[in-house]
């Protein structure tokens, strides 16, 4: 379907607190980055606190619908429907809350000069509800599909061990932590104190 | 330069394109935003065109119409529906696309790159910019607009054909046929054009305007 109101995007409820609508993975768009995002309550989370520095995106968040009280480098502005920040700083500290109830906020962004990469984080994201119904086979699909597009990508390659580990699938669990280390030893660190490993944790090979 | 600007969309400068038919608000131009094609389409009147009908097979943009404000009628390949506010589309290189306000001052946004390329701004803004500004009654700020698409791509037909227009409406004979020559060279086909552009109307009784494209 190539329209739709951004009500009738999936809406996939993060850790965090904010609720994250997937435009450009709904659409299968390859040009840019583009998403919205809504709070499960007034007052919550809206646009996680976040730098750019990774990605070395610039950002505009758009308020679509609703208020949000944004925080950017430690200022605060409250936007009304109609109004953007554009963060062309990647460093900068960002993120929102809202403040109507049904706010909902457009997100764009990418890196200058460069092709549009998907971002890993998507497909992190994507696989949250899979993983909170403990539906491992689907969180690993998804995390599989990903890394066909960025077979060396060590959050990814990380997060698909912990949703192979825990789906029993023990062995692919201890390969992908391996090449996770390899890419990133910071990985390790993070292995040693991660629940998701609790099953292959004495397993020979474990980081 | 504080790395970050908030900007409403009631703030954004309001071009109207020489043919009256659209209004464009400058988003990415005014941002200086780098990564890809950004603008907003205004119809201040219910009725007025938000989005042009057109593909995009040259330069192969996706693009991506949100409308912000108001209520527009789309018409997407063979389909034609409404789109309240927070309503996305998205139309792929090959597919006919075009829009017309329900409501006056419905908004629409529209955001367009090539999937694997490096975006870099292509000089139909500056033209369309130059041409709004001109017929807006702002000549410095309009050349100015003018110089910026020509030094984008100098070597083009389009530009330098876009150029002789800008300054035969200008009133700049001399300067427009001067123009017109360098994209006649690129291109003789470009004589077909000009014989049926109204721009170029101011030109038509001076001879050497009739030496150049015969």
């Amino acid at each position: 379907m190539s329209h739709l109101h951004v009500d009738e995007l999936e809406r996939i409820e993060l850790p965090d607190g904010f609720v994250w609508r997937p435009i450009r993975r709904h659409f299968d768009i390859r040009a840019f980055g583009v998403n919205a995002y809504s709070a499960l309550e007034v007052g919550g989370p809206i646009v996680e606190t976040h730098t750019e520095d990774q990605l070395g995106h610039e950002e505009i968040y758009f308020v679509l619908r609703g208020r949000a009280l944004f925080t950017v480098d430690g200022n605060e502005h409250e936007l009304a429907a109609g109004q953007l920040v554009f963060i062309s700083d990647p460093s900068l500290k960002r993120g929102a809350t809202a403040v109507d109830e049904g706010t909902v906020v457009l997100a764009l962004g990418g890196k200058p000069g460069h092709p549009h990469e998907v971002s890993a984080w998507e497909a992190m994201f994507a696989a949250v509800p899979a993983a909170n119904r403990e539906d491992w086979p689907e969180a690993i699909r998804i995390h599989v599909e990903a890394l066909a597009e960025r077979p060396d990508h060590p959050a990814l390659l990380y997060n698909l061990a912990c949703m192979e580990a825990r789906g029993g699938r023990h062995l692919d669990a201890l390969l992908h932590l391996e090449r996770a280390v390899a890419l990133d030893p910071k990985w390790a660190e993070y292995a040693q104190r991660d629940s998701d490993f609790a099953a292959i944790r004495s397993e020979p090979g474990f980081p | 330069m504080s790395g970050y600007e908030i900007v409403s969309l009631d703030d954004l400068d309001r071009l109207r394109s020489t043919d009256g038919r659209m209004v464009m608000l400058p988003l990415r131009r005014r941002l200086g935003f780098q990564p890809f094609g950004l603008n907003a389409w205004e119809g201040t009147q219910a009725g007025d065109q938000v989005i042009e009908r057109h593909r995009e097979l040259q330069n192969g943009h996706e693009e991506l119409y949100v409308v912000v404000r108001g209520t527009a009628r789309f018409t997407l390949g063979d389909e034609t529906f409404d789109a309240p506010t927070g309503t996305l589309v998205h139309a792929p290189p090959d597919t006919f696309r075009e829009a017309t306000a329900l409501e006056a001052g419905t908004i629409v946004l529209a955001a367009g790159a090539k999937a694997g390329e490096a975006f870099t701004p292509r000089g139909w803004e500056e033209f369309y910019v130059a041409f709004a500004l001109l017929a807006a009654g702002s000549p410095v700020e309009a050349r100015a607009s003018m110089a910026e698409a020509l030094a984008r791509d100098p070597d083009a037909w389009q530009g330098q054909y876009n150029a002789a227009c800008f300054e035969a409406l200008a009133g700049e004979t001399d300067a427009a046929l001067a123009y017109l020559a360098v994209a006649l060279a690129k291109d003789p086909t470009v004589a077909e054009h000009a014989a049926a552009d109204e721009d170029l109307a101011s030109l038509r009784d001076d001879p050497r305007y009739a030496e150049l494209v015969k």
